[in-house]
């Protein structure tokens, strides 16, 4: 369609345009920031008083030297991928499942399964009962305690079970037929065919379980080799307590200046891989998103 | 339309149910023969519906604390039974007033602006012509959304200290130099700004969804009426969205008591208490740092339950909503 472009157009199309670019220097310019002042001098950097575009003084990676020569920082590395490897693989193994089986036709328990998953997204018992539930299991200050509470999420498993409804019957009926169990239907004919489903769930957990802090804070108190990166980072940036990571360097390297550089370092350091497979993910994401209209 | 997935669902299944139960009619031998033919599906269910009972019904169970003046050593059993006096107790506690207000401010917040900032944010994107333009414009906004609550808490703690760069920016602007996370005053605002910076990409996602399945046709018809842009996104786009909007706007009034709990709870700090707390970190503190488990859990429980009701308000106006559009 031809259109005839009008001046009050082009004035709107160049306010729209800076709008996003705004917006898009907004949504970079913190991360930007950060980036920058984690390869920056340190002196110079406490010195700096507005936003990096450079970073100050020489590039220098004696903060990621530091940061990565810590134990903290690695350990909370190893169980952090090992807390994402454990929910997504059960979180994802369990919602399939779950999704499968409240999509069955013809059961006499289907209702009642899916009103007892569907209830506990309008009610749960909160805090302080699950913390009790979780200490008289014993699990306070063992790693299970933060994968298993919340690996299934009712929300997930409604998505699942949507897209197991919309798979014409016909699939499976040739299998059945054949004699295959619902075991074998399920794996060899139903989760190719909802891929992109099982795609959208297992990226979703990954993230929320790599920037989950809360459930290991109050469950592993004590056991701090078993803390995921999150709390370590929120240690060193948020409760401003540096003094751990950098025990053991010299005094130079306590000096207030390089306990600022070590914080961006950790900043970057725990957010870049997410932020890597966010790309690869966006797709998924996006539909996700869509598809769900709500957070988790 | 977008279903509001949870009750929709369950009350499909209500309906379904209901016709399987006259389809046949109960009776042992039904059950046999369901038990029979399902059996393995069963067997599939148990651990999930295991977990569910274990995970999600225990702690609902276990909310009888909250009547109790409850010891851990004493257990559901031996703890002492107080009636309402942990809900009494809170009702009358000094920080009950600001501890409501706070969530209910901080999530309204969201919900007034953020919600209608997502929404012009969609309809601004849509007038961007260029693809390689809108697609990087979607990827960068998209992405805060990734960066984890501690590290954004992190950032904003740096930022606003006495010595950060937006600090440094207001003292150039007039303002007295100090901390603003000291200063009840700036609690929300800093609240608020942080969750548009993760949060208003990620909320603009379902109304570019709508946008785009807006029928092509009635922009062509509009347009051959000679409307522009303008009048196109005014009198097509957004009575296109409006569905979406309006659910989405009361699903978001169904989900006001569960404010973002573990930001507060990161940048909070007891001289702003009076603007920060909300109910769901009061819980906490109370219960976990004070251990004061019987009346945390009532506190918890009372957020519990105004949540379930808005949500079951929100959903009935929703339902009642969908059936007008009907028309």
């Amino acid at each position: 369609m031809v259109e005839k472009v009008s001046f009050s157009r082009i004035v709107f199309n160049i306010l729209n345009y800076g709008f996003m670019l705004l917006i898009c220097i907004i949504c970079v310019a913190p991360l930007w920031h950060v980036m920058m002042a984690s390869v920056s001098n340190p002196r110079e950097l406490m010195s700096s008083t507005g936003l990096l575009l450079k970073p100050a003084g020489e590039i220098t990676f004696k903060g990621y030297q530091l940061v990565f020569k810590n134990n903290n920082i690695l350990t909370g590395y190893i169980n952090t991928l090992f807390y994402v490897a454990a929910t997504t693989i059960i979180g994802t193994v369990l919602t399939i499942i779950a999704g499968f089986t409240i999509s069955r036709e013809n059961m006499k328990l289907k209702t009642p399964i899916t009103i007892m998953i569907l209830f506990t997204m309008i009610f749960g018992g909160g805090l302080i009962p699950t913390y009790m539930l979780i200490r008289s299991l014993g699990m306070i200050d063992h790693s299970i305690a933060v994968i298993l509470p919340g690996v299934i999420n009712a929300f997930y498993i409604i998505m699942m079970k949507s897209s197991f409804e919309q798979l014409p019957a016909s699939y499976e009926e040739s299998a059945k037929i054949d004699g295959a169990g619902p075991l074998t239907i399920l794996v060899k004919i139903l989760v190719p065919l909802v891929k992109s489903t099982i795609a959208i769930i297992v990226m979703f957990t990954i993230v929320q379980q790599w920037n989950s802090w809360f459930p290991a804070s109050i469950y592993l108190t004590r056991r701090r080799d078993l803390w995921p990166l999150q709390l370590f980072m929120r240690e060193i940036l948020v409760q401003n307590d540096t003094g751990k990571i950098l025990s053991g360097s010299d005094a130079l390297s306590k000096a207030d200046y390089t306990i600022n550089l070590v914080k961006y370092c950790v900043t970057i350091v725990g957010t870049l891989p997410i932020l890597c497979i966010y790309p690869f993910t966006q797709k998924h994401f996006v539909k996700g998103v869509t598809l769900g209209g709500v957070k988790g | 339309m977008i279903p509001i997935p949870h009750l929709t669902v369950m009350e499909e299944s209500m309906s379904a149910n209901k016709e399987l139960n006259k389809a046949s009619k109960g009776g042992k031998s039904s059950w046999r023969r369901d038990f029979k033919m399902n059996w393995r599906i069963y067997l599939l269910a148990s651990p999930i519906v295991i977990y569910f009972i274990i995970f999600n019904y225990l702690p609902m169970g276990g909310l009888i604390m909250a009547f109790q003046k409850f010891s851990p050593v004493k257990g559901f059993f031996g703890s002492e039974w107080v009636g309402m006096d942990n809900f009494i107790q809170f009702f009358t506690a000094p920080d009950f007033l600001y501890v409501l207000r706070n969530t209910f401010v901080i999530s309204l917040l969201g919900l007034l602006i953020g919600f209608p900032m997502s929404i012009v944010f969609a309809l601004l994107l849509n007038e961007i012509q260029r693809t390689f333009f809108k697609k990087s414009v979607q990827f960068l906004s998209y992405m805060p959304y990734f960066v984890s609550t501690v590290v954004i808490c992190g950032l904003v703690i740096d930022f606003v200290a006495s010595n950060g760069i937006i600090t440094n920016l207001l003292v150039k602007l007039g303002m007295e130099r100090q901390n603003l996370l000291m200063n009840p005053n700036y609690f929300w605002g800093l609240n608020l700004l942080s969750d548009l910076w993760q949060g208003l990409g990620y909320g603009s996602i379902m109304f570019i969804a709508a946008i785009s399945s807006v029928s092509q046709e009635q922009y062509e018809a509009a347009a051959i009426d000679g409307a522009g842009r303008m009048k196109r996104a005014w009198y097509v786009t957004i009575p296109g969205i409006m569905p979406v909007i309006i659910t989405m706007l009361i699903l978001r009034c169904g989900l006001i008591m569960t404010v973002g709990f573990d930001k507060i709870l990161l940048l909070y700090n007891p001289s702003i208490y009076e603007t920060a707390d909300v109910i769901a970190t009061n819980v906490q503190r109370m219960g976990l740092v004070k251990a004061q488990y019987g009346y945390s859990a009532a506190v918890g429980m009372f957020n519990s339950i105004v949540g379930t009701i808005l949500l079951l308000v929100s959903n009935g106006i929703s339902r009642k909503y969908a059936d007008h559009s009907v028309l």
